[in-house]
């Protein structure tokens, strides 16, 4: 029975890593922040989701991550309807998500290091299958010298790219980051895309929401912005 | 470089926290507890090995007595002792062991030489033997009008049930001291879920299952009251050896009670203490952790 049901999601939803249906989103009685959102994030896709401020970008990300539910429509996650998964299945979903987050949530008691091998730790790696890894990882967002730094001795610019080797470092099946190059200079900016970017060769689905025109335009990649809680589909990834 | 174990991703406070010093205390008074029991047993212990194998007779003076037929009792009595089978020796004190008995409480002045005291005759069984004791009374009575059996069967009964009474209240006591230490450690979890709200929201949002927070939660307390139980069960111990090592230069904690002092190994039982608080912490811990996560995940 159940493995029919799982055939029929299947047939349904496809190879998306993500489906938004007619999502509306409202926070208590407040008016909505976004309204009848419909799109699919294809297995491999690589997008900028851009918008002015109070948009709705953070919000579609939380609803993406699951710390949000939507007030309606209908969210799918690597083929599972949200509404009706188990919330003990959570967890497991949320291991295949890396997230940058805008505030970096960095913990600021462990080293630039633990920070960064955190997701390896909760999906139960070893230390000595990860050192490396981690520690490459460091190196080449240009953190190698400060791996035991704790997060207040860095800058914001350092801290943004803790913030981002944690999300990668595990590999992720789909990446989800909220403005990831606020806080560094262009040249920094641009290596954290590239990475982004190779990811994504790796077979990462990537959604990042920025309003830098630059990093959009030198990628052209797909664009997806929110005009006041609508979303207009700009372009499509180009060759 | 490392995380080490996962207990370590919650930080660690600075110098002792209150819940430290509050385990502290508990675990004292936990291994003081256990150490009354043990002292408690090995004093009734002793009683009744002293007392089991003996029988005392004494022959109360009346009023109108001569001292030379009171004498003549004493002798009866004596040899229908020697005679009975299964005691393996007994002898009358004479009347200045029996003054020395009673010395310590009315003192030795003048007045001591001028009471009326019993004749007491003072008998060992032969190991393992069993007396009719009420027989031999009988036997004593027909004999010697005026005297007493004591087989001291009472007393053991009463010193058991003393001992059995100090065991329990111990018992009773470290029961409502492992009430109190989890209620200590539930709380501070909570506070420290409270404290950490942030930490543990992202590690929810990374993916992380109830278990893996649990676990950061519960090491840290297993760990946190581990480090306090020890001390306050050393505290306990070095206690005891202080209070064994001044009974044994001669300075008495109090007259008539058993000595506080307890041997080596009795002390290895004191072990429990940190042992049994570290458990409960991990259980509680894990438990209120738990139950807190239940409500967001």
């Amino acid at each position: 029975m159940q493995a029919r049901l799982a055939r029929r999601k299947r047939r349904r939803y496809g190879a998306a890593m993500v489906r938004f249906e007619n999502v509306g989103m409202r926070y208590g009685a407040g008016p909505e922040v976004l309204r009848d959102v419909t799109f699919v994030l294809e297995a491999g896709s690589f997008t900028f989701l851009t918008g002015l401020s109070g948009a709705g970008k953070t919000t579609l990300l939380k609803l993406i991550d699951m710390t949000e539910p939507p007030s309606r429509g209908l969210v799918t996650l690597f083929g599972n309807d949200l509404s009706v998964t188990k919330r003990s299945a959570f967890p497991a979903l949320r291991r295949r998500i890396g997230v940058v987050f805008q505030d970096f949530r960095l913990l600021p008691h462990l080293s630039a290091f633990d920070n960064v091998a955190l997701p390896l730790r909760i999906a139960g790696k070893r230390e000595n299958d990860y050192v490396q890894d981690v520690e490459e990882l460091l190196s080449w967002v240009g953190l190698g010298e400060r791996m035991q730094a704790k997060p207040a001795t860095l800058s914001g610019g350092e801290q943004q790219r803790i913030a981002i080797a944690r999300a990668v470092v595990a590999r992720p099946d789909l990446l989800i980051a909220d403005e990831p190059t606020g806080n560094v200079d262009s040249e920094i900016g641009q290596r954290l895309i590239r990475l982004f970017a190779e990811l994504n060769r790796l077979g990462t689905t990537v959604l990042i929401a920025t309003h830098d025109r630059s990093l959009i335009e030198d990628l052209r990649a797909r664009e997806m912005r929110l005009v006041d809680g609508r979303l207009v589909e700009l372009r499509s990834a180009r060759p | 470089m490392s995380l080490g174990a996962p207990g370590s991703i919650l930080p660690r406070e600075k110098g002792a926290a209150p819940l430290d010093v509050v385990i502290a205390v508990m675990a004292f008074l936990a291994a003081l507890a256990l150490g009354a029991s043990l002292l408690a047993e090995r004093t009734a212990a002793g009683w009744r090995a002293g007392l089991s194998d003996r029988l005392t007779v004494q022959i109360v003076p009346p009023a109108n007595i001569s001292a030379k037929a009171l004498a003549r009792e004493a002798e009866t009595a004596l040899s229908i002792l020697r005679a009975t089978a299964g005691i393996a020796h007994a002898e009358m004190l004479s009347e200045s062991q029996t003054q020395a008995l009673v010395a310590p409480w009315i003192g030795s002045g003048a007045l001591l030489s001028e009471l009326p005291l019993p004749r007491l005759i003072d008998a060992t069984l032969v190991p393992g033997a069993r007396i009719d004791s009420a027989g031999l009374a009988r036997a004593l009575k027909r004999a010697a009008p005026d005297s007493e059996l004591d087989d001291h069967a009472r007393w053991i009964a009463r010193l058991a049930g003393l001992a059995a009474g100090i065991t329990w209240s111990a018992y009773v006591i470290l029961f409502l001291i492992a009430l109190a230490t989890a209620s200590a450690v539930a709380f501070a979890t909570r506070a420290g879920l409270d404290a950490h709200r942030e930490m543990v929201e992202l590690l929810h949002q990374m993916g992380a299952r109830p278990s893996f927070i649990a676990n950061a939660f519960e090491r840290h307390y297993f760990m946190s009251t581990l480090g306090a139980a020890l001390a306050g069960g050393a505290l306990a111990a070095v206690f005891f050896l202080v209070a064994g090592s001044l009974e044994s230069a001669g300075v008495e904690a109090a007259p008539f009670l058993p000595p506080l002092g307890l041997k080596m190994s009795e002390i290895g039982w004191l072990a429990l203490v940190p042992a049994i608080a570290g458990i409960i912490a991990l259980a509680t811990a894990r438990l209120s952790v738990l139950a807190a996560l239940r409500k967001i995940y």
